[in-house]
């Protein structure tokens, strides 16, 4: 039977892991606020351009009226047969089951498609995204094609893909989560619709960790190309938190200061909805070709950068769960220990008193 | 619109995809659609624009005159309102004129490089121009 002094060193031990788990628990508290806030700062463009979309396609038809071409080649359906899919995963550990779900989910959809027989690109987001999908497949292998022609006057480029294995990984951003900016998820956008545009791929996927808020969070797949309907989600797999995760959260949340419900519409918010959509004639002083062909991309990188945000958040909220049930734990561990010592204590002195009591009777 | 009045101040909102950069109100506000720069003022007909490098300027508001240097947004224009899409926006404080200067090589290198995509080249000419409108945004000189 343990002594004692043992017991007491393991407590102190436990103490102190308990201290840091609930250190953990409140940086991933503030961290998550900032998430959260900057993913509620990020909304009233997204919104405001999308109905700015919206608005042109609902003027214009989606095919030219004189050549009976598409409009813009993101909104060409096309039979699926390589598809990409965009993993967003977190950038560390001690987060629960917040990567495995998300590796979980996105396997089950890439299972799906090769069993139809189809091929699968991977984009790879957030270090952990890297780690635990990038090293069981190869990197896809382009070669960049120069022909010169007409007395080296004029050059063509032309970028061919050598396709070895059904599922490879395109690219991968490990460092893309922790410092997330615009300009860099536009450029991951860019090269996704360029590589559509090649028909390189014929559909896009995102699997990532919705949120919307603490308690209304997701592991969605959702349809990023081609764009079927705008401002609509197209989700093709959705996998709810169940109730104990959801109040596990909730009274994670709740310890740290932090609100679980849907944050309220700002004003803002409110007004960017608005946006485009007043009931006048608006002047509109470019085609609509060229606008459609600047907006298009933005609104996917706006999708992208969105979905990035939430999963930031996400992560955050995960951790900050994590560390609060190992919180706890650690103080029921304390109190299980704590008792254990007591009782070893007190036998240890009734044992005295015995031999005492049972010595003064035997004089 | 008979019963718009002649003056008033225009709400003015700056929104960028992180964050809304600006809500204040003017008398009248410059913007570098991509035909050129558009003034709109109280009162203005609805109108909604494509925006390329350059800057916004507020006169004459509560909070005084303002420029913002933007590349590429969209605006609409309301009566009594212009809300401002910009996929960047900075302050001409914010920019890093070393920065601007390499984008500027940049894009003269993409430029010599475009080859006979037509394509490339007009990103080479949008990258160009963006920066040399930042520059000169920077030294507050933009045209």
């Amino acid at each position: 039977m343990a002594n004692v002094l043992d017991l007491r060193r393991r407590i102190r031990s436990v103490k102190n892991t308990r201290q840091i788990t609930k250190a953990m628990k409140m940086v991933s508290a503030a961290k998550l606020r900032r998430a959260q806030e900057r993913a509620i700062q990020a909304r009233p463009y997204a919104k405001m351009l999308t109905n700015v979309l919206e608005s042109l396609v609902r003027r214009t038809d989606a095919y030219s009226d004189e050549t009976g071409e598409i409009l813009h080649p993101l909104l060409e359906e096309r039979e699926e047969k390589n598809v990409l899919v965009v993993f967003v995963a977190g950038d560390k550990g001690f987060a629960g089951a917040f990567n495995s779900n998300i590796v979980k989910a996105g396997q089950a959809f890439i299972g799906s498609r090769i069993a139809e027989g189809k091929t699968v690109d991977m984009e790879l987001i957030g270090r952990k995204a890297v780690t635990h999908v990038g090293k069981r497949f190869p990197m896809a292998v382009y070669e960049k094609k120069t022909e010169h022609y007409d007395n080296e006057l004029a050059t063509h480029h032309e970028i061919i893909r050598h396709r070895s294995q059904p599922i490879e990984v395109a690219a991968t951003h490990a460092d893309l989560l922790h410092s997330l900016d615009f300009d860099r998820v536009s450029d991951i956008a860019r090269s996704i619709i360029e590589s559509y545009s090649r028909k390189e791929i014929d559909s896009v996927y995102l699997v990532y960790n919705e949120f919307k808020s603490v308690i209304a969070q997701r592991v969605v797949v959702e349809k990023l190309l081609p764009i079927r309907k705008l401002g609509l989600q197209e989700i093709s797999a959705a996998e709810e938190m169940t109730k104990e995760q959801r109040d596990a959260v909730a009274r994670a949340a709740v310890s740290s200061g932090i609100s679980a419900n849907i944050p309220e519409e700002s004003v803002i918010e409110y007004e960017a909805k608005k946006f485009g959509t007043a009931e006048v004639d608006y002047i509109f002083d470019q085609s609509p070709q060229r606008l459609l062909r600047h907006l298009m991309p933005r609104y996917v990188t706006t999708q992208l950068f969105h979905a990035f945000l939430e999963s930031v958040a996400a992560e955050h909220a995960a951790r900050m769960t994590a560390m609060d049930s190992a919180t706890t734990n650690a103080g029921e561990m304390i109190d299980a220990l704590s008792l254990k010592m007591n009782r070893v204590r007190q036998a240890a002195i009734t044992k005295e008193i015995i031999e005492i009591v049972s010595g003064a009777a035997a004089l | 619109m008979a019963d718009t009045p002649q003056s008033g101040l225009l709400a003015v909102r700056l929104v960028t995809p992180d964050r809304i950069l600006l809500d204040a109100t003017a008398e009248a506000v410059e913007l570098p659609s991509m035909s050129g720069y558009l003034e709109a003022l109280y009162g203005a007909a609805p109108l909604l624009a494509e925006l390329g490098a350059g800057e916004v300027r507020l006169h004459g508001g509560t909070s005084g005159d303002q420029k913002f240097f933007v590349a590429w947004g969209f605006v609409e224009v309301l009566p009594e309102r212009v809300t401002i899409l910009a996929e960047t926006a900075l302050h001409p404080n914010e920019i890093d004129r070393a920065e601007a200067q390499q984008e500027l090589q940049e894009g003269q290198k993409l430029w010599q490089e475009a080859g006979d995509d037509g394509e490339k080249y007009d990103e080479a000419n949008a990258i160009t121009r963006r920066a040399e409108e930042k520059i000169a945004s920077a030294d507050g000189k933009s045209t």
